[in-house]
């Protein structure tokens, strides 16, 4: 085989080629897979840990999103509570207003009532008093002489003395 | 400050003496001259070494096994005594063996995201191969020629073989891609880009052949052969090993990412 040019040798040639596949499967084996499921299994665990790192924030957010909820519930809640409390007291506060416009208005009623009571009651007294009264000084009239007796007596002692 | 000064001049004194010792020892004489170790050097036919008494082959083959020998043991000390101990918070070493691997799975993935687990692997394996093949050429390995000659080895892919096997194995692997995703249509569409084996095949041996060639040149006159090699030899090489590994893993990647894209059929009009 040494006919070919530039001394080329085929025996040779199929040498270096066992020889370059011997060391191509010796270094794919010995060396570049180990190495590369190394770098794979690490880049795993990197990524596992990445996702568990995600999935623990996640969580975390979903827990401080439930706690937020539950804080904006409980302000809900309390803001709720305190208008509830602030109508209650306004209610109240109403409730006896009217209770004590009520009351003053029975009182002035009951007042009213028993002025025009006493009024009454005055008036009847006066009345009453007017009327014996009057019957005393009837009374008293009738007992002394008819004024128009003296009235006429009174006119016949005028007509004497004017005949004088 | 006084040791130091001693240990500067213990080793001044070395360097001179190793100097002194290489000028006068002398050489036993070149077994060959200039034009033709560059001619050995691209073509191979005269500094053979023996495969275990079955074969002579090119010195390019022994380095090609040393390298794969030294790449699967260091990948099987790794298995055994560094990846059962990574951390999920990476140490150093761990960080490159990842970086290593995860550079060669980004570029699969990139060129080629439909189909990228095989290409990937492949990709990793050569461009280790052509990485660490290339810086092979620095540690000077020597070896005896079937003349009975030093050698030293060279970069694997600077022999003509095992370019062409590079290319024409990375072609195969792109055509892989094409036959996975279309059948044997893929095939056909991968028989389109015929000049790609010859290409990548070419393609390396120039790069690397180049390479060997200005180190032989600098390497064979030894006046050439002090401060120059620093520069010549190792951040030249180093450079060529990045950009080779890059250039060659880059473009399988890409037109295996090309051939196992998934065809998409325009929808037909209604009349």
């Amino acid at each position: 085989m040494t006919n070919l040019p530039l001394n080329i040798d085929l025996q040779q040639i199929l040498l270096h080629w066992m020889n370059l596949v011997i060391l191509t499967g010796g270094l794919y084996f010995l060396l570049y897979k180990p190495v590369k499921a190394f770098i794979a299994k690490r880049e795993d665990y990197y990524r596992e840990r990445e996702m568990e790192a995600a999935g623990k924030l996640a969580e975390a957010e979903r827990i401080h999103a439930a706690y937020q909820a539950k804080m904006d519930a409980a302000d809900e809640e309390i803001h709720q509570a305190k208008l509830k409390a602030q109508e209650a007291a306004q209610q109240s506060a109403e409730e006896q207003l009217n209770q004590a416009r009520t009351m003053a208005q029975q009182l002035l009623v009951h007042a009213r009532t028993e002025a025009e009571h006493d009024k009454e009651q005055i008036l009847r007294s006066s009345q009453r008093e007017l009327r014996k009264l009057a019957a005393e000084a009837t009374k008293k009239l009738a007992m002394e002489k008819d004024p128009f007796d003296h009235f006429l007596d009174l006119a016949e002692e005028g007509a004497k003395h004017e005949e004088r | 400050m006084k040791q130091h000064k001693k240990a500067l001049a213990v080793w001044l004194a070395a360097i001179l003496l190793l100097l002194a010792g290489a000028l006068l020892t002398g050489s036993p004489g070149r077994s060959e001259s200039v034009q033709e170790s560059m001619r050995d050097a691209v073509l191979h036919n005269l500094n053979q070494i023996d495969l275990l008494g079955l074969k002579t082959v090119n010195p390019g083959m022994i380095s090609a096994f040393l390298v794969t020998a030294f790449l699967l043991l260091a990948a099987l000390l790794l298995r055994i005594l560094v990846i059962p101990r990574f951390q999920y918070a990476p140490g150093k070493l761990q960080m490159l063996l990842e970086e290593a691997v995860g550079l060669f799975d980004r570029m699969a993935r990139g060129s080629s995201p439909h189909r990228f687990r095989f290409v990937g692997a492949y990709i990793f394996a050569v461009g280790a191969y052509i990485f660490v093949g290339t810086l092979f050429e620095l540690l000077g390995i020597q070896a005896a020629t079937t003349l009975g000659h030093p050698i030293t080895l060279p970069a694997p892919l600077s022999d003509v073989n095992a370019a062409i096997a590079l290319g024409t194995l990375s072609y195969l692997a792109i055509v892989s891609g094409g036959v996975a995703e279309h059948g044997i249509k893929g095939v056909g569409k991968a028989l389109k880009e015929f000049s790609l084996p010859i290409s990548m095949s070419f393609r390396l041996f120039g790069a690397l052949l180049s390479g060997l060639l200005v180190t032989e040149l600098v390497y064979y006159y030894v006046s050439l052969s002090f401060v120059l090699p620093v520069i010549v030899a190792v951040l030249f090489t180093l450079l060529h090993a990045l950009v080779q590994t890059y250039v060659l893993t880059m473009l399988t990647a890409l037109y295996y990412g090309e051939m196992s894209e998934p065809s998409h059929k325009p929808a037909k009009k209604r009349a």
